[in-house]
């Protein structure tokens, strides 16, 4: 019941004026839970689909290990989480982010290049958003030195 | 014979203190050496720590990224509160070089004292952490590898942490930022030509008919030096120099940036306006520059590619040391 009211309450906040948000982003609007994992054994748990935004949960620095290390790591009061998303197709994706948490997205042991970064537009909710050019199959997407327990997370599809 | 021994008493009378004093000496530069040694690895330690910010979000290295020649790809980048930011981040090559630190205060004492501005500065909040000393001193102090480095490298302050310590193995760190293996190095050290036309013809007009050289002088190609060359019909709230000295005389007046490593640190100017080479040299309220045929850009933008040293980006001493502890 918590949970819900953290939800809604975050819903009304972030998402105030999702009138303005662009047609590729309206998944954005509809948010389930999705709790980070602390290590590579949990990542079962924590898997995201796409298109779909998910209100993610995420752990103090300290108690994660993450499977390569970020460029960011973020010092020990700072909050991150691992996630896995599984991409049927190769294309051009976008990672949108409520907080300003540094992104890995990572293959084989290797992150991806990012090709663009930008802000969401003002009282969207959204803080990043990142664009790889990704292949299909299995990723990791670590979050790393973020400033909240939680965010909004929305890995889409653009090309 | 009398006078020959009083020679040689005398001789050793007068050499007695400085012979003693040598291996003293030496044990003094010594610990020094290894004093200094192990501010540079503290230093490095806290330069990528993102617990010198407030929420723990932000390093120096989040806006200064050693692949960039340690500037970022921002036009400004916002701080751990997201406050936004009001400048361009410059980057560091030869850093330790500069009197004048910023793109425009002329009286920092130093590096330490300079990176305290990220670190506690209100304008703009970067790192968020004034007033906050004992948080850092926590944060740190929990950890046995910082407990380890500080003691190494401040014996004397017991290895106390506090804004002192970490701002001075911050200095240390940086002074070794380094800079000096470009094409352009390789040829004024081994006389080989520059790799294309264009970047010979650029150098010369570079060091010639552009007179770029005045200000951006070689060899750190910049003259450390203050200059008014802000377009006129600019709108702006940053007066630069005059902001710091209230002289009206400083109005506009920003520090030469260096040239060494510009094509890695777009987008330029002190506040990230020009998105490239070629507007930041047409930018100059300056007849030359405003003056100067495509061409003649082409060119001078072949000869600050030739700036670029690979071998200070790929530098591993510079990179985000590896988690276990050196010592
Ligand atoms: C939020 C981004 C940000 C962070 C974090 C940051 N800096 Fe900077 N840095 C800047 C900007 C912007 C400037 C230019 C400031 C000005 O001109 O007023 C600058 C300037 C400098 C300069 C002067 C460069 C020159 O050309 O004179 C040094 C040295 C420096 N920073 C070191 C550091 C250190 C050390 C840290 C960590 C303690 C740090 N910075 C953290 C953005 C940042
Ligand atoms: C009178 C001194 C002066 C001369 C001459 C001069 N510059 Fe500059 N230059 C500056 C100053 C000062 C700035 C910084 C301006 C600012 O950011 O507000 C600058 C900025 C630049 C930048 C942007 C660097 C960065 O990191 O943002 C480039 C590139 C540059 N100059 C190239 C040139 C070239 C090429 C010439 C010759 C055609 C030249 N300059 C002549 C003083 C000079």
């Amino acid at each position: 019941m918590k949970s819900v009211l953290v939800v809604l309450f975050l819903l009304t906040g972030l998402f105030a004026n999702e009138a303005l948000l662009p047609t590729e982003l309206t998944a954005w609007k509809s948010l389930s839970f999705v709790s980070g994992a602390k290590s590579a054994n949990e990542l079962s748990n924590a898997s995201l689909v796409l298109n779909n935004a998910s209100l993610v949960g995420l752990h103090p620095t300290p108690k994660i290990q993450y499977v390569t290390r970020p460029t960011n790591e973020g010092g020990t009061v700072s909050y991150g989480g691992l996630f896995q998303i599984t991409l049927k197709e190769k294309g051009l994706y976008r990672v949108v982010l409520a907080n300003a948490s540094w992104i890995d997205l990572i293959k084989d042991g290797k992150p991806a290049q990012s090709v663009a970064h930008a802000q969401g537009s003002e009282n969207s909710g959204i803080r990043k958003m990142v664009d790889y050019n990704l292949d299909e199959g299995t990723y990791t997407l670590q979050l790393s030195a973020g400033a909240d327990t939680k965010s909004a997370l929305l890995v889409t599809k653009l090309k | 014979m009398i006078k020959y021994i009083l020679t040689i008493m005398i001789y050793l009378l007068v050499a007695q203190p400085a012979l003693q004093a040598q291996p003293a000496l030496q044990a003094q530069s010594a610990q020094d050496s290894i004093e200094n040694k192990a501010q540079i690895e503290l230093g490095r330690r806290l330069f990528y720590d993102a617990d010198l910010s407030i929420n723990g979000t932000m390093s120096c290295a989040t806006c200064h990224e050693q692949r960039r020649s340690f500037a970022d790809g921002n036009q400004a980048h916002p701080g751990a509160l997201d406050d936004p930011g009001k400048r361009n981040v410059p980057g560091l090559a030869n850093i330790g070089q500069f009197k004048n630190l910023t793109w425009a205060h002329n009286h920092l004492s130093g590096l330490a004292e300079q990176s305290l501005m990220p670190i506690r500065g209100t304008n703009p909040v970067e790192m968020g952490m004034n007033g906050h000393e004992d948080e850092i001193r926590k944060r740190l102090g929990q950890n046995g590898c910082y407990q380890k480095l500080f003691l190494l490298a401040f014996p004397k302050e017991k290895g106390s942490i506090h804004f002192g310590t970490v701002s001075r193995a911050l200095e240390s760190f940086q002074k070794t930022f380094i800079s000096n293996q470009s094409l352009y190095d390789q040829m004024m050290e081994k006389g080989t030509s520059l790799p294309t036309k264009n970047a010979q013809r650029g150098k010369k007009l570079f060091f010639g008919a552009a007179q770029c050289n005045t200000c951006h002088t070689a060899p750190l190609f910049s003259d450390d030096d203050f200059h008014q060359v802000q377009p006129r019909e600019q709108k702006t709230t940053d007066y630069g120099l005059s902001d710091v000295t209230g002289n009206p005389k400083d109005k506009n007046v920003f520090r030469t940036p260096s040239l060494r490593n510009a094509a890695l640190t777009s987008p330029y100017w002190h506040d990230g306006s020009a998105k490239t080479l070629i507007e930041a040299i047409q930018k100059h309220d300056l007849k030359i520059n405003q003056t100067l045929s495509h061409q003649e850009i082409t060119e001078l933008v072949a000869f600050i590619d030739t700036l670029s040293d690979m071998t200070f980006v790929n530098n591993p001493k510079y990179a985000k040391p590896s988690k276990k502890c050196p010592y």
